[in-house]
This record gives C-alpha cells, sequence and structure tokens, in this order.
C-alpha cells in the first residue's frame, strides 16, 4: 500500500506531469481575469487563504514530509546538510505567501462588503522607532543569531572531497540560488539559459515600476484590483522559480537524470534522450526529405515560428486579452511589457515542446554557436 | 517618560519577557556551542587511557614496593636509616647553632654582594667615561681617573669581604654535613635502591588524582577548563607531522599529519598489548611504531601503511574501515559508523593491511613480514595475470604457458578440444584457467556456441603448427627405474606428482612446487617420443621455458619418459567431442565480420569461405578475444597487445569506475576485486549481452585465501610513492638482492636450495625418496634429509669465488658425488648469471668481483704441521672429505665435498672463518669445531706451530690449496658407492654426476 504511495507519488512528480498540473491549476488559484476571479470564488478556491485552508495546507506539507521521512532515499536527499534550507524554503514560500494572500483576500471581501481596507485603519496607529520597532527587531536579531547558531551545531557543514580535476561530482549542481538556471539549461542553450535569462529577469525587474503606473490597491494588500500583475508575478516566481529550484534540488539525481523523491538515485539509470532540431521535425519527419544544404533555408521555419511569435503575437494580444491594458498603459509600455512576458512564457513553451516532440533547438545552427 | 504614560504600540512589558526568553535561548545556544565544542570523543579515550594508565602504574608500583620489601635489604637500609637520624638528633643543638651562624654568615655575605654589584656598576661606567674624556683629550678626564682609583680600591676591598663571607658559609656547611654524613650516605643508597619505585611514584602523580597533593590536584582539573585548556592542558591532540609524505590533495600535495595516536594511546607502549581498543598496543612492534623498530611512527606515521585519515580525531572522520561483517555491524551500533563516501582511501581493512607496504617497497620481491602480500605477488606470477594485464613490475616476465607453436607434435585435436574446454578436469591443480562453462556461458545456446568455439580455436592452433622432429628413443625405458629417477634426480623441486586434490592451502612454499605441472596423466596426454625428446632438451621444443636440461642419458630419458607416459588412467581421452556445427559457425563468423562490414557484406564474405576456412578465421579472432596468445607462443600473434585492463595502477581505481552490475556487495574496490577473483564473470550477471561483449576473464578457481592475497596485491599497486628518503635504501647492494630475487624466484632455485632461510621445497620428497628406495627408516632418513638434499646457500657469497661460480652456473660440475639430486643446467643469459653472482655476493657484503691477493707460500716446517693436523691423528680430513679421487670411508651421508676443488671454487678468506668456527658460517652443519671459539687460546694442539691456533688455521687452509693443484685434473671420483648411481653415461667429463648444486654448504657440506 505505502509502497504503491510512493510509487505514484514518484510518478506524479515527474515535470512533465507536475508542472502540467501546477500550470492548469494556477490561473484558477491565481486568477488574471475578473471571469477567473469569479470562478474561482465559486469554486471556493479562495477559501485556501483563510485560517483554515492555511492549516489544512500546512498540515498536508507537514504530513508529506513526515510520511516521505520514513523512506530511506528521500530521507538521504532531504536531510542532507545542503539541502535542508531548501526544505526551509518550501515552508517559508508557502507561509509568506499564505500570510500575504490571506490579507489580500480579506481586504477584498471588506471592500465588496464597502468597508475600508483593514490597513486603513492601522494606518492611523503609530509605530514608534524608539522604543517598540528597535526592540522587536533586536528581539528578532537575538532569535535569529540563537537559531544560526543551533543550526550549526545540529548539522555540519557538508564537507566533501578534495576536489579532484578528474573525477567530478555527479550529478555535479549549482548553489540552490542558482538550480533555477541550472534546470533551464535542460532546456535551452546555455547562452540563452545562463545569460539571456538572467539578464531579461533583472532588466524585468527595473522595468515594473515604469510598466505598472496603475495605482490601485496601492498601500494595502488586495487581489482583485491587481489581478493580472499579482498573477503574473507569482507565475514567475512559483513556477518558473521556486518550482525549478526544488526540482534542482530534490528531484535531479546522477546524470541530472529525474529520481522521484522515494527513488533510489541509481547512477545507471538511462533514460532514451533522443532529441532533434526542429528543422529536422520538418524537413525529415514531417515532409520526409533530406536537410537543405542552406542554413538560412535549413532553419527558416524556426526564424518564421520565433518572428511569428514576437511580431504577431503582441498586436494579437493587443486587440484581444490585453484590450484593456493596452488602451491603459500605451504602445510603449506594452510593448516592453509583451516582449518580457513572451520571453518569460518561452520557457514553458519550451519545455513541453522538449516533453512532447523531443525538440532540441528551434533555431539550430551550430556552424555560428547560435541556438534557440 | 514613564509618568507620561507615553504612547506604545505593543505591550513592552510583554516584549521585555520575549527579550528575556530570547535572551535565554541565545545564552543557552552559546553555552551549547561551547560545550559542543569542548566535547570530543577523544577526550573521553583520554580521560579513560589516563585511569587505565593510572591503574597499570598503581599496580606495577605495588609489585616493585613489595619486591623491594620481600628482598630484606630495603627494610635492612631503612633500619640503618632510623640508627644514623637518632645518631644524628644527638647533634641537634649543634647543629641548629652552626645553622644560625650559617643564616648570620648568610645575610652578610648577601649585604656585601650587593654593595659588590652597585661599585661595580659605578666603576664600569666610570671606566668609560674616563676613556671617553682621555680619548679626546677632555679636562675632566683628569676627575676621572681620581674617581676610578677610589672606585677601584672600594671594590677590591669590597671582593676581600665578599669571598670572605663566602669561604665562612662553606665551612659551616661543611661541618653540618659532617655531622649528617652518615645519615645522607645512607639517604643516597636508598635512593638507588627504590630508583625504579621513585619513577612509579612520578608518573603516578602525574596521572592518578588521589595521589596528588590538593594543589596539585586543582591545578590539574582547572588546566582542562574550557578557554584555559589552550596554555597546556592534559588532554590535547597528539599528532606526528610527516614533511617528506605528502597527502595528494589533487591540486597540491600537503604534508601528512597523523592524528591516530590522540585516541590510540597505548599504540608503542608494550604494557598495553591486552588492553581494550583504542589503547592496544601495535602487535608487531619490531617492525613498526617503536623508535628501534624499521619504521618508527615518528618517521612513518599511521595512515602511509593503515591509509584513512591521519587529520581525523573521531571515529568517522578518521574512516577506520570494517574487515567484517560482523564488525560492520557492530561499529554501526556503537559508533554509528557508516561509508564515508569523500574520502578515497580510507583505511584497508586489517586483512589487506599489508597492501600499503608496496608504496615504498615496490621495488622487492619478497617482503619478511608481509607474507599475504607475498603470496599475492607469487599467484601473479604464477597465474600469470601480468600477460593479459599490463603491470609494469612484471614488463620483463617470459609468457606462462607452454608454446603451441608446434602442438601438433605433442598432442592431439581431441584432447586439445576437451583441455580447452575444461582444463581441470584433466589436471586438478593446473594453472591453465577455465574459459568455458562459466557462470555468463552456460545457457543452452552458450553452451553450444562454445563448442563451436573450441572447434575453431582448436583447428587454428593445429593449422599453425609447425613440424617438431621428434627423436627417437634408442634403448627401451624401464617404468620402474624412471620413478625412481623422478624421485631422486630433483624433479620434485619444481613438479608435483598430485593424483588427487589435496586440502592443503597454498603458500609461498607449496608454490614452488608448482613451477611446472604437476605429473599425472601424461600417456593420455602426450606420447612417450616427445616427452623423451622434450627431457632430452627442454628448450629446443620451448626456446623460452623455464624448465631446465638435466643432462640427463639416453636411458635415463628413456626411463623417465616410460614412466610418465605409463600413466594414461583418465577418461580423458574417451569423452566423445560434439561435431562441428556449420550453422552456429556462421554466426560467429559473421559476427566478427560485421565489427568492420556492413551485414550484407559479411554474410557474403561468410558463404565464400568454406568450412576450413570458416573455422581458421573464428579460430584466429577468437584467440585474439580470448587473450590465448597472452600466455602462450602461437603463430601469428607475435606483436599484439595485451587484451586486459592495465593493472599497474589498479590499488588507485576508484570504485565508481568498477561495474558492479548487479551483484550485492560493498561498493569497494577491495570487494570487487575480490568477486571478480572468485568469479571473474559474475558482473555480467542480469545484463543483456551479445557474445562478443560478455566478460571474458577466465576462472582460475582461486580459495578465498588466494583471492584475499591476490586481492592485497592489487591494491598495492598504487602511483604514490613517499620521499625517497623512506624507502629501502637504493644501494647498489639492496637493488643487486632485489634483481637476484627476481631471478632466484623465476627460477625457483628455492625450490632444491635454501636461499635466505627459506626454500629447500625438495626435501620432503628425498625424505620419501630415503624411505622408498634406499629402504631406510622413516625417522633414520628424515635425518638424513640434509645430507642428501641440495645444499644450503646461506653464506655462499663469501664462499665462493666469484668466477668459480660463474662457471658453475653456467655449466655446473659435480661438487657432492653421493648425491643423487642433480644441479640442472639452466639457459641463462650472461646477465642473468651476472645478477645472480651479484646477488650472492652483496647477501654477504661481499666485493664484487672478487681478487685475492694473498700469498699461499708455506715453509717446510708449516707444510709438515699442515699435514700432520689434516692426518687422522690431528682432525682426520679426509674421514669425510673427498680427496681428488680419493674416497673417504663411512657412509655417504657422512661425506663432504671434495678438496680438490677448494683452490678454484673458495675463497681463502673463507677457509680461515670456517675452520675458525664452521657453525657460525652454517648453523647445524656436521663439520666438526676443531677449534672452540670459547677458549680459542686453549683449543687446538699445543705441540704444532708453537700452539698457535691463527698460524694452525692458516697453515692448513695453506696446505688445503697444495692438494688442490696437486689433484685438480681427477677431480672426478671413481669408485662411487653403489646406491645413487642411477645415471650411467654421459657425464664424466663434465661433472654431470649427481651434483649437489651450487658450491655452497648444506649441513651435508663439511670442510
Amino acid at each position: 500500500m505505502i509502497e504503491t504511495i510512493k510509487q505514484f507519488i514518484n510518478h506524479f512528480s515527474s515535470p512533465k506531469i507536475m508542472f502540467s498540473i501546477l500550470l492548469l491549476s494556477f490561473f484558477f488559484i491565481f486568477p488574471p481575469t475578473e471571469q477567473l476571479y469569479q470562478l474561482n470564488r465559486k469554486i471556493g478556491l479562495d477559501k485556501i487563504w483563510t485560517k483554515k485552508g492555511g492549516i489544512v495546507i500546512f498540515l498536508f506539507l507537514f504530513s508529506f514530509f513526515i510520511f516521505g521521512l520514513t523512506d530511506s532515499n528521500f530521507r538521504l536527499i532531504v536531510a542532507k546538510p545542503d539541502n535542508v534550507p531548501i526544505v526551509g524554503l518550501l515552508f517559508l514560500v508557502v507561509f509568506f505567501l499564505w500570510m500575504a494572500l490571506s490579507q489580500a483576500f480579506a481586504n477584498d471581501r471588506r471592500i465588496e462588503q464597502g468597508k475600508k481596507p483593514k490597513e486603513f485603519d492601522d494606518a492611523k496607529e503609530k509605530v514608534l522607532v524608539w522604543p517598540d520597532l528597535v526592540y522587536i527587531e533586536f528581539i528578532c536579531l537575538i532569535l535569529c543569531a540563537a537559531l544560526l547558531i543551533i543550526w550549526s551545531i545540529l548539522l555540519s557543514a557538508p564537507l566533501e572531497e578534495p576536489a579532484n580535476p578528474t573525477i567530478s561530482p555527479n550529478p555535479s549542481k549549482a548553489p540552490w540560488y542558482f538550480l533555477g538556471l541550472q534546470e533551464m539549461l535542460v532546456y535551452f542553450d546555455p547562452w540563452i539559459a545562463g545569460v539571456l535569462f538572467p539578464t531579461v529577469i533583472l532588466l524585468g525587474f527595473m522595468s515594473i515600476p515604469y510598466i505598472d503606473g496603475d495605482s490601485r490597491g496601492s498601500g494595502y494588500f488586495s487581489f482583485r484590483n491587481r489581478k493580472l500583475s499579482v498573477s503574473i508575478f507569482l507565475f514567475f516566481w512559483l513556477v518558473l522559480w521556486i518550482f525549478l529550484i526544488t526540482t534542482g534540488t530534490f528531484l535531479r539525481g546522477p546524470n541530472w537524470n529525474f529520481f522521484g523523491p522515494f527513488e533510489y538515485w541509481d547512477i545507471h539509470k538511462l533514460e532514451a534522450l533522443t532529441n532533434i532540431n526542429l528543422s529536422e521535425f520538418v524537413y525529415m519527419i514531417i515532409m520526409k526529405k533530406g536537410m537543405p544544404h542552406n542554413i538560412l533555408l535549413r532553419e527558416m521555419w524556426g526564424f518564421l515560428l520565433i518572428g511569428g511569435y514576437f511580431l504577431l503575437l503582441p498586436p494579437i494580444f493587443a486587440k484581444t486579452i490585453f484590450k484593456d491594458l493596452y488602451a491603459r498603459i500605451g504602445l510603449v509600455r506594452y510593448s516592453i511589457f509583451i516582449v518580457f512576458l513572451l520571453l518569460a512564457i518561452a520557457l514553458p513553451i519550451k519545455m513541453y515542446l522538449r516533453w512532447f516532440f523531443n525538440v532540441k533547438y528551434i533555431i539550430a545552427i551550430p556552424e555560428f554557436f547560435f541556438n534557440i | 517618560m514613564a509618568q507620561e504614560n507615553p504612547e506604545r504600540h505593543y505591550n513592552i512589558a510583554l516584549l521585555n519577557k520575549i527579550f528575556a526568553l530570547a535572551s535565554l535561548i541565545l545564552l543557552i545556544a552559546l553555552i551549547w556551542i561551547f560545550a559542543d565544542d569542548y566535547a570530543r570523543e577523544w577526550k573521553g579515550y583520554q580521560r579513560d587511557f589516563r585511569a587505565l594508565e593510572s591503574e597499570k602504574t598503581q599496580v606495577k608500583y605495588n609489585l616493585e614496593s613489595n619486591r623491594l620489601k620481600s628482598e630484606g635489604q630495603y627494610d635492612e637500609l631503612d633500619q640503618k636509616i632510623k640508627e644514623a637520624q637518632k645518631e644524628a638528633q644527638q647533634h641537634n643543638a649543634k647543629i641548629k647553632q652552626l645553622e644560625d651562624e650559617s643564616a648570620q654568615i648568610q645575610s652578610q655575605y648577601d649585604i656585601y654582594n650587593q654593595q659588590f654589584q652597585f661599585v661595580r656598576a659605578k666603576y664600569d661606567s666610570t671606566k668609560y667615561y674616563y676613556e671617553e674624556s682621555s680619548h679626546k683629550k677632555s679636562a675632566d678626564s683628569v676627575g676621572y681617573k681620581q674617581k676610578l682609583d677610589q672606585l677601584e680600591r672600594k671594590l677590591s676591598e669590597l671582593s676581600g669581604l665578599v669571598e670572605d663571607s663566602k669561604d665562612k658559609l662553606t665551612q659551616k656547611q661543611s661541618q653540618i654535613n659532617d655531622l649528617q654524613a652518615n645519615l645522607r650516605a645512607l639517604q643516597k643508597e636508598e635512593k638507588t635502591l627504590t630508583k625504579q619505585l621513585d619513577i612509579f611514584q612520578k608518573k603516578l602523580g602525574k596521572v592518578d588524582l588521589g595521589a596528588m597533593t590538593f594543589a596539585n590536584q586543582v591545578a590539574d582539573m582547572i588546566r582542562d577548563f574550557p578557554v584555559i585548556d589552550l596554555a597546556n592542558p592534559n588532554f590535547r591532540i597528539q599528532q606526528v607531522v610527516l614533511h617528506d609524505i605528502k597527502d595528494n590533495v589533487n591540486f597540491m600535495q600537503v604534508p601528512k599529519v597523523d592524528r591516530c595516536t590522540t585516541c590510540h594511546l597505548g599504540i608503542s607502549n608494550p604494557d598495553f598489548k591486552d588492553a581494550p581498543q583504542p589503547f592496544r598496543t601495535h602487535p608487531d612492534l619490531k617492525l613498526f611504531v617503536d623508535n628501534h623498530s624499521a619504521h618508527p611512527l615518528e618517521e612513518f606515521g599511521c595512515t602511509t601503511c593503515h591509509g584513512g585519515r591521519g587529520r581525523g580525531t573521531d571515529f568517522l572522520s578518521a574512516m577506520h574501515t570494517p574487515s567484517s561483517e560482523e564488525q560492520k555491524k557492530g561499529w554501526e551500533k556503537k559508533y554509528h559508523w557508516h561509508k564515508d563516501p569523500h574520502w578515497e582511501n580510507p583505511m584497508y581493512p586489517k586483512q589487506y593491511v599489508q597492501a600499503g607496504c608496496f608504496k615504498c617497497h615496490s621495488g622487492e620481491n619478497s617482503l619478511r613480514g608481509a607474507e599475504k602480500l607475498n603470496l599475492g605477488l607469487n599467484l601473479i606470477e604464477r597465474a600469470g595475470c601480468y600477460s593479459c594485464h599490463t603491470i609494469e613490475k612484471y614488463k620483463d616476465w617470459v609468457k606462462p604457458g607452454p608454446d603451441l607453436t608446434k602442438l601438433s607434435s605433442k598432442i592431439s585435436q581431441e584432447w586439445t578440444y576437451q583441455w580447452i574446454a575444461n582444463p581441470k578436469s584433466f589436471r586438478h591443480n593446473t594453472w591453465m584457467p577455465s574459459f568455458f562453462g562459466q557462470s555468463n556461458n552456460t545457457d543452452p545456446e552458450s553452451l553450444k556456441r562454445s563448442e563451436q568455439e573450441i572447434h575453431a580455436i582448436v583447428s587454428y592452433l593445429f593449422a599453425k603448427s609447425a613440424s617438431f622432429n621428434l627423436e627417437t628413443m634408442p634403448v627401451t625405458g624401464d617404468a620402474k627405474k624412471g620413478e625412481e629417477l623422478v624421485a631422486s634426480l630433483g624433479c620434485l623441486g619444481c613438479h608435483n606428482v598430485l593424483p588427487k586434490p589435496t586440502d592443503d592451502k597454498r603458500s609461498l612454499q607449496s608454490l614452488r612446487r608448482e613451477q611446472g605441472p604437476n605429473l599425472i596423466d601424461l600417456g593420455t596426454k602426450t606420447s612417450q617420443q616427445w616427452l623423451y625428446s622434450w627431457l632430452k632438451d627442454p628448450s629446443r621444443y620451448h626456446p623460452e621455458t623455464k624448465m631446465p636440461n638435466l643432462r640427463l642419458s639416453d636411458q635415463e630419458a628413456a626411463d623417465i619418459a616410460t614412466y610418465l607416459a605409463v600413466d594414461n588412467s583418465s577418461a580423458f581421452n574417451k569423452n566423445s567431442i560434439p561435431k562441428v556445427n556449420e550453422a552456429i559457425l556462421n554466426k560467429i563468423v559473421e559476427e566478427f565480420l560485421t565489427k568492420s562490414e556492413s551485414v550484407e557484406k559479411a554474410k557474403s564474405q561468410s558463404a565464400q569461405m568454406d568450412l576450413n576456412k570458416k573455422l581458421l578465421f573464428a579460430g584466429e579472432k577468437l584467440i585474439r578475444h580470448y587473450g590465448c596468445f597472452s600466455c602462450h607462443n602461437i603463430d601469428g600473434f607475435d606483436n599484439e597487445k595485451p587484451i586486459g585492463t592495465d593493472l599497474t595502477e589498479e590499488g588507485d581505481k576508484a570504485a565508481e569506475r568498477l561495474d558492479f552490475g548487479f551483484v550485492p556487495i560493498e561498493h569497494t574496490k577491495e570487494a570487487w576485486f575480490f568477486q571478480k577473483l572468485k568469479n571473474p564473470r559474475i558482473f555480467d550477471e542480469g545484463h543483456l549481452k551479445d557474445p562478443l561483449d560478455k566478460l571474458r576473464m577466465p576462472n582460475f578457481n582461486f580459495s578465498d585465501d588466494e583471492a584475499e592475497a591476490i586481492t592485497t596485491a592489487l591494491l598495492s599497486f598504487v602511483k604514490e610513492r613517499p620521499a625517497p628518503a623512506k624507502w629501502k635504501p637504493r644501494t647498489p647492494r639492496n637493488l643487486s638482492i632485489e634483481e637476484g630475487e627476481t631471478l632466484i624466484r623465476e627460477f625457483n632455485c628455492q625450490g632444491c636450495h635454501l636461499i635466505e632461510n627459506d626454500g629447500g621445497q625438495i626435501r620432503s620428497s628425498v625424505t620419501e625418496w630415503l624411505v622408498k628406495y634406499q629402504g631406510r627408516p622413516e625417522n633414520e632418513a628424515q635425518a638424513m634429509t640434509t645430507s642428501f638434499s641440495p645444499p644450503n646457500l646461506i653464506g655462499e657469497g663469501k664462499k665462493v669465488q666469484t668466477k668459480w661460480l660463474f662457471d658453475f652456473l653456467h655449466h655446473p660440475e659435480t661438487i657432492r658425488p653421493w648425491l643423487s639430486v642433480r644441479m640442472p643446467t639452466y639457459n641463462f643469459s650472461v646477465a642473468e648469471l651476472n645478477g645472480l653472482i651479484k646477488y650472492f655476493n652483496a647477501l654477504d657484503n661481499e666485493d664484487f668481483p672478487f681478487s685475492d691477493l694473498s700469498n699461499y707460500d708455506m715453509s717446510p716446517e708449516e707444510y709438515s704441521a699442515a699435514q700432520k693436523l689434516f692426518s687422522d691423528d690431528y682432525f682426520g680430513c679426509a674421514k669425510c672429505h673427498i680427496v681428488g679421487n680419493q674416497m673417504p670411508g663411512g657412509s655417504p651421508d657422512s661425506w663432504a665435498p671434495n678438496f680438490a676443488l677448494a683452490k678454484r671454487r673458495l675463497k681463502p678468506k673463507w677457509i680461515i672463518e670456517w675452520l675458525h668456527n664452521p657453525q657460525d658460517l652454517l648453523p647445524g652443519t656436521k663439520m666438526p669445531t676443531y677449534f672452540d671459539p670459547q677458549n680459542f687460546d686453549t683449543s687446538g694442539p699445543e705441540d704444532l706451530l708453537n700452539g698457535d691456533e691463527n698460524e694452525q688455521i692458516r697453515a692448513l687452509r695453506d696446505y688445503l690449496l697444495t692438494i688442490s693443484d696437486h689433484d685438480d685434473k681427477s677431480t672426478r671420483p671413481e669408485n662411487l658407492p653403489q646406491q645413487e648411481k642411477p645415471q650411467t653415461s654421459a657425464d664424466t667429463q663434465t661433472g654431470e654426476n649427481s651434483t649437489g648444486t651450487p658450491p655452497s654448504n648444506t649441513d651435508s657440506e663439511q670442510k
């Protein structure tokens, strides 16, 4: 029975399935549009952000870990001193997400009932820097210091063998905060995953204040007023960052193969990984003919696809789903916004192309080290 | 502020409490981190050790004090001291007075002395100013001069006073001493008597709290307090830093630091040999750890040999490795032991610990004290591992298997088929390993395939076999005589005759009798003619063979050949042999062809071949596939590369690089090696593999002990070598010995001879021969064995002349005509001959080459004295020794070598030493000691040469050398007693008689 559950979880946690479920449920839990928001309320998904909901989530998380720790393989990975902070990260992310959204949804309800947001009352109170703020900060400081000391006593620093240039550790893992990027490397050429995306992420963060001039909902927690912004942000943060880090930490074993949480990390595990480029897909599988010699001709389909993606989609979106947004922020801001958005969405798209069509590169010009 | 009831957001009283609680938590955390840092595993061990040490010292102390008491001497002295004390008391008043006076004088002396110091300082300073001013011709100089004179006067006055009071003081002191003289002397005597006891007491005062003063107790406790313990704690890390042995951490080499003695505190102290671990004494202090041993702890550390992490100071971080499953379980329970993958060189499990010897001793061939490693190396040599697996150490060794280029003259195709299919079914202890019928090729399909593979191999071998002219036997052989010859000539120094397997374990010694094959069932295998031809000249059939030529006469060779061929009892040849199956053969051929051709082409090519061609094609490919050519000379495979993994640095291989397949063993290299040796094909289990991808290492059927020994050797093949200072010095002498030992091993000299006190494996068969063919009773035969065995070669370098040894090894001559065992003729190259001679000389620290400039002329007086000494009236040398062709009387077991050889053979200096004391050079020799080494000056006859023993010995030596001159031509005795003369012809000229091997003295030899 327990073995069956474990096997089910192992199967369930494979990136294809897990990611798809996350992707599908995401827009119901964090509805970006009014219709979805109404649906969310109707189904009662907003109950997650109540105390009861919080308790249920945490009970679920705790019981999963307690159940998992009975398994030696799970214990080996999760209790590794390196990985303990990531376990902490999971709990902290869920907790703060719940804390923010529970206040946001509470405020939404208050506003619906014609009340002012909770922070409106708070604003009347004063918090003095001295002694109140300094005092609680000091207490926090003491507690954090104690926590770090105790942690360092209980979990020794993970010291491994002397570095040997002829034997690299398998798996070789980046520091945890880079595991998201390392996970992207599975799907993208290094220059995209390692250079372009990090840059775009930073530029994207910088551009947020310029793109989002909407002052609704500022000064207090709110979801309804900022459905689109919050859900886009959370999509990047939860799905494309936290999820990838967690996968990279716990579910990637030797040879960067995927292993379920209860699976033994067998160094000899072999997975069929024969990937092809889009051009090969088009010419050889669909058209059943040889590849053209001319590089441009050969990669034409990739260029068309990418061109279409970045040139056609923005105007289409502007007329349809982002009609209001476009009207509100204008062409320049919209253009910047949509480019960033499309770049970000390219990641899950590429993941699916890999999983379902074994697509390696959409444009593959290894002659010039240019692969997308 | 408080009165104004100030505005607050939080409840400060509550925050105060939280603050208090948080601070408390932080305090606890800080104390905890201190405690955690302070409480180290090793401190517990050191505390335990201290208790143990105090207990042991207490026991020793009690023993010593009881001994003193029981001896009475101590009590007597005690009594005397008491009396003396009483006596001294009578003078108490006087002493008191004297002491008071001397105290007074002392204080006076101190005052004078102080004044003297002050004035002296002033004087020195004034002197400086005076010198300065007078140099500058300043007017001040006059003043300074006056002052200086004044001070000088005062100084001499004071120094007089100081000396005076000092004299007085000494006087008083000596008066006091005189009064107490008796007591002092007695106390001094007591001190010498209780010296040992005092040492124990001192030690107890250091380790036993109970034996300390209160102040010391407090100090003893405080010095181990946290923070204070930085100064001089009781409990501290003990370490050895080795600057010339490095730990390789890949990007750099760091000096080895071994902290093992932090817990293994009794390692070098013999008192702890029964103590519980970790305090137990090292089991071999003579060789290791001890300061006087070859490997002192301070110079070699621990992990240099044992492996592990020397810097680790707890059980886990030191990388201990359990040596058995039970120990592993015990450790898991006791220390939460688990394998740590992060250290590449954990300690060797106890059974493989000798693997550590080799990094410094890799040039040597026999490592005394490392028997398992030695056995492993010997097994590698015998099994010929080095021929498929390159091992740098063995790169010049010849192929271990017989030559197959002329095999059609020796064996039949049917026999060969069955032999390859299962060699052990013919000869249970053969070194030919089994390729077929193994765990990865016994499924029905593979069995069928194996049959065809063997057919192909056999066909190839016979097709390529060159012709070989067998000599026809000129005489008819007598099997009975042949049997006796095999028993007596020395065949059994290298060969066994063991029809059935025995339970005996293989050892270094028993391996010597596996130099050649077990002589069973040869009639089944080959023909009389072939055996005859082989015996007459082995190198004609196989130029590289290690089988020497025994210079057999035609009759002898015929007898032995007949005897060996009689044994054809096995049903081996009657087994039916499966037919050649072309379909399977096609598959095999195509498989090989598709390695370089397309499937289409392969098929068409194979279709073009006829059956014979297919057999030959497949045969050649299979011989290459299985590597048959590595051990055997096979036509067409002259310059092939070995097929196995290079093992030169196999001990460094990381376990991750070994394929453990699905075999449930520990993932360590030692477990893998062991498993591989026990069953080389096991790692294929559970894998789907094409026939040509399967593992192909053959099975040698090693026993557990053998596999363990070979594993030890494999683990020892590492790249790392500590600094040359740690090696056995690479002096020319040591190098010669190493080279010689290799040759001795290669040619199996120790099968017959005792060399370096090891070898002589033939002796048991000599005893059997004496019983069976000489009709001696068992115990008599035992006693006579030494006399009839090849000689002990101890001191050979010292004894014989270099030139003679060279000639003898090249072409043996008879030294001991009574021996029936015969020194064979080896095809030694000049380099090998020189290697052997250098070896013997190096062993005895002799100069090489030997040269002697002495003059052996004798005066008539000396000559006649020597003659007398030689005669039966005195020493009766000719009673045992052969002189020219004159045989001594008595039974041959008391005979000794021919004097006629002495001049050519022996080093004159050695003869002198030998006559002085034969037992010294060859313990147990039957040569009588004529000059008692205890009373040398009175031992010789007094009436010759003024009774000067040294002169007598010298004269005798010179005389012996003259005998040789007379009889040099006719060294060969003619009338040998009947029994040990199986050989008749062909010998008289070159000494092919039963020859007692190289010149040396066994006990049989008496000069």
